[in-house]
């Protein structure tokens, strides 16, 4: 694919949009890329990120990533037309809501991007409340651009934009959602799953692992499932589950 | 020029050298998607044990320059359902299947030996002799001579299939343990496994893996795996497979003229899923270009 954009939102976080031959039609919100970075051999593991926003009908792709080491530092560097190699889209993603049911979408950090092409993809019946945790005012991105699919609260880590604190201090004690879809930290998962505890709502969340393949051949990346028996691939099985499914 | 690129192991008539790594394939499903596996020489699969196996806590893999360190930990759906489901699923896909067996004990390598060669669905046993030997507080199998022989011997009776031994590369002279899986009755073997690693963490100031240490595979230790071919096909008589590094078909190349007789690839599929068949392509292509018409004229060559 070729790039068509590489803008940057934040200190750190850079969206890449990407035109080019790609199978835009079969993706699912919360599937990723696998990017192999470079062209010789320096770098032989691909780098998985998230789908942000497939257009289909302009045929673009966006990822949003933050620079944390050789591979996203290589992909800050890329120009308008420059190639890159893109494997995808991979894993399985987000099971879509009934239409008319009530929806929670929250997300933290780099764990934000799927989630924008989950509430695109929600049925028009559906106004989701969405939750964006960021580490300060500084670290925000994309909050207009969720505002146009439902109603969004920001929360940073340091109170500098919305709420102080974590996603989980701007819940409240009320439930009233049917579903929950969330990607973010590990710690923020297991917080929302502990404030939702004996609830009947159906969480959904997106995790991440150290990948080697990438479509499921190497067990690089499992999960252990909730019975402690078995294993899950994230690449290949997830990297979205049903939260009741896999120790968190 | 036309070339011909089968080769012949032990009886086993491949009809070119390049076959998937053991681990780095599963059982072939997933890559399945992206091409036919009967384009292969042969499928490798995933390190079979008698009982299922979930493996090393993660993080288990992680990137080095020009590397990878693992630490899988034998992963693996065990015996029984590597016998229901794996196995009859490849054995329609035309291609010979290699299996790579692991296990805790000598008892534990006879039992799964046994049961893959009764069960008429594999072309040969790869011996996974990296793990521990429960036995003999976990140093691995592979790396003491009398042991390893030991353990060939034992598995030998069982083999009806041809019988190939993965040596290690964690040893001072690779050429010792070569020459005791011959004398314990191996009819080929392939190298290198991988070479015991580390990464550490500055921000965590800890090992990255779980497992603390993995098995270092990939370009950087193609130049170690190209000596240890070498010095193995002058100590030893038999048929090789080698491996470690190949991403190309002049890696390739380069472990036929060190000795071996057929390659195998592992992490370069990780870096392009289609790896294997372009190996076979470039592999063709510069034979036809170098004027080399079969892999016998050039076998060894090195030495
Ligand atoms: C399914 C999935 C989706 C992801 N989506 C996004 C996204 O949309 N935006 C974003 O910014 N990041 C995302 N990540 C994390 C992203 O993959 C890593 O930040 C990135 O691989 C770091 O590469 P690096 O070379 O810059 O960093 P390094 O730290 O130099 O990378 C070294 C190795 O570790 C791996 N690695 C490092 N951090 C992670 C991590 N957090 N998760 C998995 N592997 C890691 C790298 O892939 C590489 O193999 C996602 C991860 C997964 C598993
Ligand atoms: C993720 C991974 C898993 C592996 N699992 C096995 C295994 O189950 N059995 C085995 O004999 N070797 C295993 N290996 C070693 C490879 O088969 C091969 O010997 C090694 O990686 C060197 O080749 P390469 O540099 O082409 O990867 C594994 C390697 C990797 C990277
Ligand atoms: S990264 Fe290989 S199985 Fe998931």
């Amino acid at each position: 694919m070729q790039v068509k954009e590489n803008r940057q939102l934040t200190k750190d976080v850079y969206a890449l949009k990407l035109v080019g031959d790609f199978p835009y039609h079969e993706v699912q919100a919360g599937q990723f890329v696998d990017i192999k970075i470079g062209a010789g051999l320096e770098f032989p593991l691909r780098r998985p990120l998230s789908i942000a926003h497939c257009d289909v009908k302009k045929q673009e792709l966006t990822l949003i990533y933050r620079v944390v080491g050789g591979g996203t530092t290589w992909l800050r560097h890329r120009d308008v037309g420059d190639s890159v190699d893109v494997l995808g889209p991979l894993g399985t993603g987000f099971p879509l809501p009934k239409p008319q049911s009530s929806v929670l979408v929250v997300g933290g950090g780099v764990g934000i991007p799927p989630l924008y092409q989950l509430v695109r993809e929600f049925d028009s019946s559906i106004q989701p409340q969405i939750i964006l945790g960021f580490r300060d005012k500084f670290d925000c991105f994309w909050i207009e651009e969720f505002a146009e699919y439902g109603k969004v609260t920001v929360c940073t880590e340091d109170g500098s934009k919305g709420h102080k604190g974590l996603v989980t201090t701007a819940l409240g004690a009320e439930n009233k959602w049917d579903y929950l879809y969330s990607c973010g930290p590990k710690p923020m998962l297991r917080a929302l799953k502990g404030h939702f505890e004996g609830t009947t709502i159906q969480g959904y969340v997106s995790l991440e692992e150290r990948m080697a393949c990438g479509i499921g051949a190497c067990s690089g990346c499992t999960c252990l499932t909730s019975d402690g028996k078995g294993t899950k691939r994230v690449c290949k099985d997830g990297p979205v589950f049903p939260w009741e499914e896999v120790v968190l | 020029m036309s070339v011909d690129l089968s080769v012949n192991i032990t009886g086993l008539t491949l009809k070119n050298p390049v076959m998937p790594a053991s681990g780095c394939f599963g059982f072939g499903r997933e890559y399945g998607e992206y091409y036919s596996l009967d384009r292969l020489g042969a499928v490798v699969v995933k390190a079979t044990t008698l009982h299922p196996r979930l493996g090393n806590s993660t993080p288990r893999v992680t990137e080095v320059t020009g590397g990878m360190l693992n630490a899988i930990g034998l992963a693996n759906p065990g015996l029984d359902q590597v016998l229901e489901e794996e196995l009859p699923w490849l054995a329609n896909q035309n291609v010979p299947v290699i299996v790579n067996v692991a296990g805790d004990t000598v008892e534990d390598y006879c039992i799964v030996v046994d049961q893959i060669c009764q069960s008429g669905l594999a072309h040969a046993i790869e011996l996974n002799v990296s793990c521990p030997n429960v036995e003999r507080g976990g140093l691995a199998f592979g790396v003491d001579p009398q042991v390893l022989r030991r353990l060939v011997e034992a598995v030998r009776p069982y083999c009806t299939l041809p019988l190939i031994v993965k040596l290690s590369p964690n040893v001072s002279r690779i050429q010792d343990v070569a020459m005791a899986a011959a004398e314990g009755g191996a009819d080929a073997l392939s190298l290198i496994n991988t070479l015991v690693g580390m990464q550490i963490d500055l921000r965590t100031r800890r090992p990255v893996l779980a497992n603390r240490t993995g098995g270092l595979s990939g370009p950087a230790i193609k130049p170690v795996a190209v000596r240890m071919v070498y010095d193995v096909a002058k100590a030893v008589d038999l048929p090789l497979i080698g491996m470690g590094g190949i991403f190309t078909g002049k890696d390739a190349l380069e472990f036929i003229m060190a000795g071996a007789s057929a390659v195998a690839v592992g992490t370069a599929n990780f870096t392009d899923p289609r790896a294997c068949p372009r190996i076979i392509r470039e592999l063709r292509e510069l034979m036809a270009a170098e004027g080399i018409k079969n892999l016998e004229e050039i076998r060894g060559c090195a030495l």
